[in-house]
């Protein structure tokens, strides 16, 4: 059965060599603080592997496991979007943080996943603690364990919790036995005296599954009060922290994601209670799932357009209402590409034998129009065969 | 396969799917048995430890299913026959009980109904043993 273009073409990239030619791995630039400069701008960067063993090989956000399937290895253009988000991150972890975290949002295939990963290996690669979840989606698809907490109303999730200890403790060990607790920190029936570090309660919530949740909260409370290590909280999928999960509890009601303990403790960096000392909070938001993105905050980013109203009775008028566009972040909107952007994609997808015909001014307004400047839908229609 | 409360369940399967295996579980009680319990939507019962055995059991042990159910279920359809109600005498004839037309169709009543009272009835094997009333049979 004929499949779909992209789906071949990514499949045909792991197929018999005798037949199919192996695709060919172009040399590039690994992206890490010292690379990540306005020097390269418009060029394709390889993600650390070290970034990629931490969260997960294969455990790549939104689409593009089928990209570096298809180009053989983890590799990401550096737009200028991504000089602008390190510049930020740069300036944040050496002066104060910024009072309001910040939400990356755009169409479906705009980039977002994609900026998200590129700062957060820079800033693992930075000396930054960075907290990274690749995806949301497990938090509250109901596809993995939950349990009553013992007390109140809230739900937790010890594994999940546990992986993303895992994930912080691969991603910046060093950065966190930098940070002493400065305090006694119970957690259970054990303590951690003032003198351990970071590491030491990230490696105590990772080997005692049922205190996952509070080595977490602890490493939260600790990590966004000192000034010492920048921090940098990045989470993919953001709008899960707003939605109903596909949890249901005792009396099989639909779990809002606010009571599941894992969304909780990130929740208050994400509404404005809660902020860094040093570091940034980045989220992004996704559209893949629509059940997982609440309307409300869809109406919030994408408001209607809005023709201000000019009558003043209308003006006036108490019932007379408009969608509110208020958030308690700041968002960074990724629009279509560059022309300039999109030459450099293309020329990347040639050198990867994804197409076979030679880079011109034709074929790139070509596919850039049609696209409409979306690297996703440029992507598909290089791949797909009609 | 995991057997629990004289069921073979097949232990690959989600724990909602595997328990509507249960006579007298569908997807929706299976659904609130899981939410009861905690279970994830994609937990299967491979996955599920010993003390969460021990707790389905429980909560499936508290229900009336199976041949609980069956036997429920035949005695209500019996007390109907036995009051002599509308409802008991089409189950007794094997026609359709809640009104449907038998001009055609009513294919399933025909084949279906009545048999539990035929397979306990205690009226004597007579031809119109099924259309005596209960009062002459008492009378009897």
């Amino acid at each position: 059965k004929l499949r779909s273009g992209t789906s071949t073409s990514v499949n045909l990239a792991n197929a018999n060599p005798q037949y199919y030619a192996a695709t060919p791995r172009v040399m590039l630039q690994t992206l890490n603080a010292e690379t990540a400069n306005s020097a390269h701008i418009n060029k394709f960067m390889q993600i650390d592997d070290a970034f990629l063993e931490s969260i997960g090989k294969g455990h790549y956000p939104g689409y593009l496991e089928t990209d570096f399937k298809l180009f053989g290895q983890a590799a990401l253009l550096y737009r200028n979007l991504t000089q602008q988000l390190v510049d930020q991150l740069s300036e944040y972890s050496k002066t104060a943080a910024p009072k309001k975290a910040t939400v990356i949002d755009g169409k479906n295939g705009a980039g977002k996943s994609a900026e998200l990963m590129k700062l957060a290996s820079v800033a693992s690669s930075s000396g930054h603690i960075v907290i990274y979840a690749h995806s949301t989606f497990p938090w509250v698809n109901s596809s993995r364990p939950y349990a009553p907490a013992n007390e109140g109303d809230l739900f937790v999730q010890h594994e999940l919790t546990m992986e993303l200890l895992r994930t912080v403790l691969s991603l910046s060990k060093d950065a966190l036995m930098k940070v002493p607790l400065g305090k006694n920190v119970t957690l259970g029936k054990k303590s951690l005296a003032a003198d351990k570090t970071l590491a030491d309660l990230v490696e105590f919530g990772i080997h005692t599954p049922s205190l996952a949740h509070d080595a977490l909260e602890q490493l939260l409370a600790i990590a966004s009060a000192q000034t010492k290590v920048p921090v940098l909280i990045a989470l993919d999928n953001i709008n899960t922290l707003w939605c109903n999960t596909l949890y249901r509890d005792q009396e099989d009601v639909v779990l809002p994601a606010n009571r599941l303990r894992l969304i909780r403790a990130f929740l208050p960096f994400f509404e404005g209670k809660a902020a860094l000392a040093k570091g940034w909070a980045v989220g992004a938001t996704s559209y893949i799932d629509t059940r997982f993105m609440p309307k409300d905050l869809r109406l919030r980013l994408n408001p209607p357009a809005m023709i201000p109203i000019t009558n003043p009775d209308v003006a006036s008028d108490p019932n007379v209402k408009r969608p509110s566009t208020d958030v308690p972040f700041d968002v960074i909107k990724i629009d279509r590409m560059t022309a300039t952007e999109a030459w450099a994609l293309m020329v990347f997808y040639q050198k990867t034998s994804v197409i076979s015909t030679p880079v011109t001014d034709a074929l790139v307004s070509q596919k850039y129009v049609v696209a409409d400047g979306n690297p996703r839908q440029i992507f598909g229609s290089v791949t797909a065969y009609f | 396969m995991l057997h629990l409360l004289g069921v073979n369940l097949p232990d690959q399967k989600v724990v909602s799917v595997a328990l509507t295996y249960f006579y007298g579980i569908g997807p929706l009680t299976a659904r609130k048995i899981c939410s009861r319990l905690s279970f994830h939507r994609e937990c299967k019962l491979s996955e599920l430890t010993e003390g969460q055995l021990n707790q389905l059991s429980g909560v499936l042990s508290e229900m009336t299913i199976e041949n609980d159910l069956k036997r429920q279920v035949s005695a209500n359809v019996q007390h109907l026959r036995q009051i002599g109600t509308y409802v008991g005498k089409r189950h007794a004839m094997g026609l359709p009980v809640h009104g449907q037309k038998t001009r055609n169709n009513a294919r399933t009543a025909k084949l279906l109904n009545g048999k539990m009272l035929r397979r306990y009835s205690t009226t004597p094997n007579t031809a119109f043993a099924m259309f005596s009333s209960p009062v002459s049979s008492k009378l009897e």
